[in-house]
């Protein structure tokens, strides 16, 4: 019984994932030609931001094809808005953020689809509070993307939902992916600077921020994973989710 | 105090695509002198829109930005025909002198315009705008929009009652006090988690997902929104084409060279000006009739 649901599931997300691969396999590289033979030396911003939304586009549209559960819906609304209330909470400590940590942890409990689905939407729904900008969909991005690995990670059984691998996974995660993600739109901003000087000064410069974004989740993620992992656990155990 | 801005009370599929339309072109045309009229344009809504708290921000957190990229840009970018001097054997050319100063302003221009779209773009609308090509997401948007007040005021709540049973986190030692934090943030998690799942019940109970289910809608679209979209679409069309044809073209490197002058040129200056002024003149329309309006009576 328990398998014919997963092998059924498992299919819908093949025939999914194709559409998704088509969109980005065609889209992508059409705009980058558009770059290329139409803006020279300018528009790189606005092409990275489009490419960096069009590759959001697949998963929300995956997303809703699934026509997931209200109950779905709402524990993953209040993820999003416990990660954004306790970036509140720390608002006053620059990159002291427990956004990625309650990500990882929701892309964990939840899965890959509702971990990415939490992590885009938090960013976004945590700049209607701090701010929208040209950063928006980096952050978004990323985040979703934080989500996601945590999800697929655990899924395939190499990310227990312990202490020790949630931290080293959420340090690593902020370090390689979210940091230099939302650099390189700081990158990206300044017109023609893209040289190997820009690149590695902008890098360069995020560098501490990230370590310290990165030691806060890995601070966060040990605190608070288990026991949020386990009050997950149990709402999903009497609920029958 | 904030004022009433004629603009936010079109249809919102207007803000959005002004707002989207805008900001991109700020971004795409490097142009002297359509940077100046976008940066002053954006200036001036956000003042209108935001007041003093406007001005601080752009003094504060936009100033600075443009200051380091007019900075950053000469200071890595050697190339361009017009040497000015040389730092440690580095030249400093006029044109990358020229080329900060334009990503500077297009920087600023571009955030400016985002603190408008804050102001003018509620997350209503927002949700209004995208609640039919993606229900579900726009659902969580608006929950979890919804919760982050509502956890708030039950962190209080949580906060008084363990206060009650002596567990206080404003007084006593500090592990006592972290261990209390740690159980408020606990009670919390749980309520916000068990809540959610009777939210979920309490709609499925009342039909949420069933067939012919219709949304509320606050927002008409009329005569006066008709006007303006078509007034804002032939605009964005002109400027669309003057990026086709090159005619508003600016070289910085190697050597700075601007399409400035002539008939053509001066009329998409134009154009561009009405297109970034679009919300400030209906906010002078709004003004002008309410006066009218009272004059008479």
């Amino acid at each position: 019984m328990r398998r014919e649901v997963v092998t059924d599931t498992e299919r819908r997300r093949a025939g999914r994932t194709t559409v998704a691969i088509v969109l980005i396999l065609l889209c992508i590289p059409a705009l980058i030609a558009v770059n290329l033979f139409f803006m020279r030396d300018r528009g790189y911003y606005p092409t990275a931001l489009a490419i960096v939304g069009l590759s959001l586009i697949p998963f929300f549209l995956l997303y809703e094809r699934r026509k997931p559960m209200a109950r779905e819906l709402v524990l993953v609304a209040s993820l999003i808005a416990i990660a954004v209330v306790s970036r509140a909470a720390f608002f006053m400590l620059p990159q002291v953020k427990p956004l990625a940590a309650v990500i990882i942890i929701a892309g964990v409990s939840l899965g890959v689809e509702a971990g990415f689905i939490t992590g885009a939407l938090a960013a976004f729904v945590s700049n209607f509070i701090f701010g929208q900008g040209p950063w928006t969909p980096w952050q978004m991005f990323a985040l979703g993307l934080i989500g996601f690995l945590a999800g697929v990670l655990f899924r395939a059984g190499r990310l227990p939902a312990k202490r020790a691998p949630l931290a080293i996974f959420g340090g690593m995660a902020v370090l390689i992916l979210y940091g230099p993600i939302v650099d390189t739109a700081a990158f990206l901003i300044f017109p023609q600077g893209l040289s190997w000087h820009t690149a590695a000064l902008v890098y360069l410069s995020g560098l501490p921020f990230n370590i310290i974004h990165a030691v806060s989740t890995v601070a966060f993620l040990l605190i608070f994973a288990p026991f949020m992992i386990e009050k997950l656990d149990r709402v999903k155990r009497k609920f029958g989710l | 105090m904030k004022r009433t801005d004629a603009f936010s009370t079109y249809h919102p599929i207007i803000g959005f695509l002004y707002f989207a339309f805008v900001i991109l072109e700020t971004a795409f045309f490097l142009h002297p002198v359509l940077l100046v009229i976008s940066f002053a344009s954006a200036m001036a809504y956000s003042i209108y829109l935001n007041g003093r708290r406007a001005v601080r921000f752009n003094l504060l957190m936009v100033l600075p930005l443009m200051l380091l990229a007019a900075v950053i840009n000469p200071a890595f970018n050697h190339e361009g025909v017009t040497i000015l001097g040389y730092i440690r054997d580095n030249p400093i050319t006029l044109e990358s002198i020229l080329y900060g100063v334009a990503a500077a302003a297009m920087i600023g221009a571009v955030i400016i315009w985002f603190s408008c779209y804050n102001a003018v773009m509620t997350s209503d609308k927002f949700i209004y705008l995208f609640g039919r090509i993606i229900p579900s997401l726009s659902l969580i948007l608006s929950m979890a929009l919804r919760f982050i007040p509502a956890y708030k005021a039950q962190i209080v709540r949580i906060a008084d009652a363990q206060r009650g049973i002596g567990r206080d986190i404003s007084s006593g030692k500090l592990s006592a006090r972290a261990r209390s934090g740690l159980s408020i943030l606990s009670v919390m998690v749980t309520w916000a988690l068990e809540s959610a799942i009777e939210t979920a019940d309490s709609m499925k109970a009342r039909g949420y997902g069933l067939r012919g289910r219709t949304a509320y809608a606050l927002y008409r679209f009329d005569g006066r929104d008709r006007l303006l979209l078509a007034f804002m679409v032939c605009g964005f069309a002109l400027l669309l084409f003057a990026g086709g044809v090159r005619i508003l073209s600016v070289q910085y490197f190697p050597a700075f060279s601007v399409n400035d002058t002539g008939f053509g040129v001066c009329l998409f200056y134009v154009v561009h000006a009405v297109i970034c002024n679009i919300p400030l003149a209906a906010d002078i329309r709004e003004d002008f009739i309410w006066r009218s309006l009272r004059s008479k009576a």
